[in-house]
């Protein structure tokens, strides 16, 4: 009883969240809201899992949510990870036109007017 | 090394790219060495912490400054990029810390430039290489062999800082590896490119400086990681 109140309470918390952005789209927003009222659902009426898992042919209920939460972990470490690398490259970029845009030169430069430039 | 009818004057029109990180105590004199052959030096001072910035300027180089640290290959594209935007019609890399030979580097320009080849680059075993170790020695063949077989293109040494080229394989070839793999890279794009490619014997001086400051073992893996990660993002 106490782990289905404490979890219950934590769902209610990220559904608030969840409901209170205004970044993210609609669509996006009753997605999560669903999946979080579903996990609700599970936390109360634990032995539904079970039925699922036999589908699947996972032992028991518990197993599947953990494996479950094990792909959807990866997955988004992996999406994560690009999102990352990509933010990478819009930094260089951005630090590029930086250096770009104040080089420093040597005294007694002429800027360029020594043949190099056309 | 003769100074040759085909070349003389070409060095005016070269920029030499030299990507620099933490180099103060040894660029004033790298860059000293190789103005006196090549006059256009742009140092790309990669978000350095002492004085490597000045010190090269007072060596005569333009310096251009990252705001923060980003990596070898991105100095290398940020320097190219300032070479192209000066005019000039060869654009050249080479390391800050004095392991390459300033005689090399002309004798690629002149080899680029008799052949009408597209680049040059150094290959450290076709030529000397002074004072690298063993577990080095096999360690860059090791990538060596990774980097011809995921790239197509057959070389002795595919991880050289000295390279020469023309502006408009410059123009070509787009490096968006920042961190090592940039290296790889180079040879990914010469040869989907299909540049007209040759390697040349060059000197490589190991120095306990430049040991120390050179790529560990360990980092083959995160340039391995950063090359997938790339190909991902393609």
């Amino acid at each position: 009883m106490m782990i289905q109140i404490f979890l219950t309470v934590l769902l209610v918390g990220v559904a608030v969240l969840v409901a209170v952005q205004r970044t993210t789209s609609r669509m996006l927003r009753a997605a999560v809201l669903a999946v979080v009222a579903f996990g609700a659902f599970l936390v109360w009426v634990p032995q539904v899992t079970d039925r699922f898992a036999e589908i699947f042919g996972v032992g028991r209920g518990a197993d599947l949510v953990l494996y479950v939460w094990v792909v959807i972990t990866l997955a988004l470490i992996v999406f994560l990870y690009l999102k990352v690398a990509q933010l990478a490259r819009k930094l260089t970029h951005l630090a590029r036109a930086v250096a770009l845009g104040r080089p420093r030169y040597p005294p007694g430069d002429r800027q360029g007017q020594d043949g190099a430039t056309p | 090394m003769k100074h040759t009818a085909v070349t003389a004057g070409f060095e005016r029109v070269t920029w030499v790219v030299v990507p620099a990180l933490n180099e103060a105590p040894v660029i004033r004199r790298s860059i000293g060495d190789l103005r006196s052959v090549f006059p256009n030096v742009v140092v790309t001072d990669d978000g350095s912490e002492d004085a490597t910035g000045d010190e090269a300027l007072a060596a005569g180089a333009v310096v251009i400054r990252h705001p923060l640290n980003l990596g070898q290959g991105a100095a290398i594209q940020t320097g190219i990029d300032f070479a192209l935007s000066r005019g000039a019609a060869y654009v050249a890399t080479f390391d800050a810390d004095g392991q390459h030979s300033v005689e090399d580097l002309r004798l690629m320009l002149e080899v680029l430039c008799k052949e009408r080849l597209d680049i040059v680059l150094g290959s450290r075993f076709l030529g000397r290489a002074r004072g690298m170790t063993r577990a080095r020695s096999a360690l860059i063949r090791t990538g060596v062999l990774f980097t011809n077989l995921t790239t197509g293109v057959s070389l002795t040494d595919a991880h050289n800082g000295l390279r020469m080229m023309t502006s408009s394989t410059a123009k070509r070839l787009r490096i968006c590896q920042d961190r090592m793999a940039h290296a790889s890279e180079f040879i990914a794009q010469i040869g989907r490119l299909k540049l007209k490619v040759k390697e040349v014997p060059v000197t490589i001086t190991y120095s306990a400086y430049s040991i120390a400051k050179g790529q560990k073992m360990t980092n083959s893996f995160r340039i391995v990681l950063d090359l997938f990660v790339g190909w991902l993002l393609r």
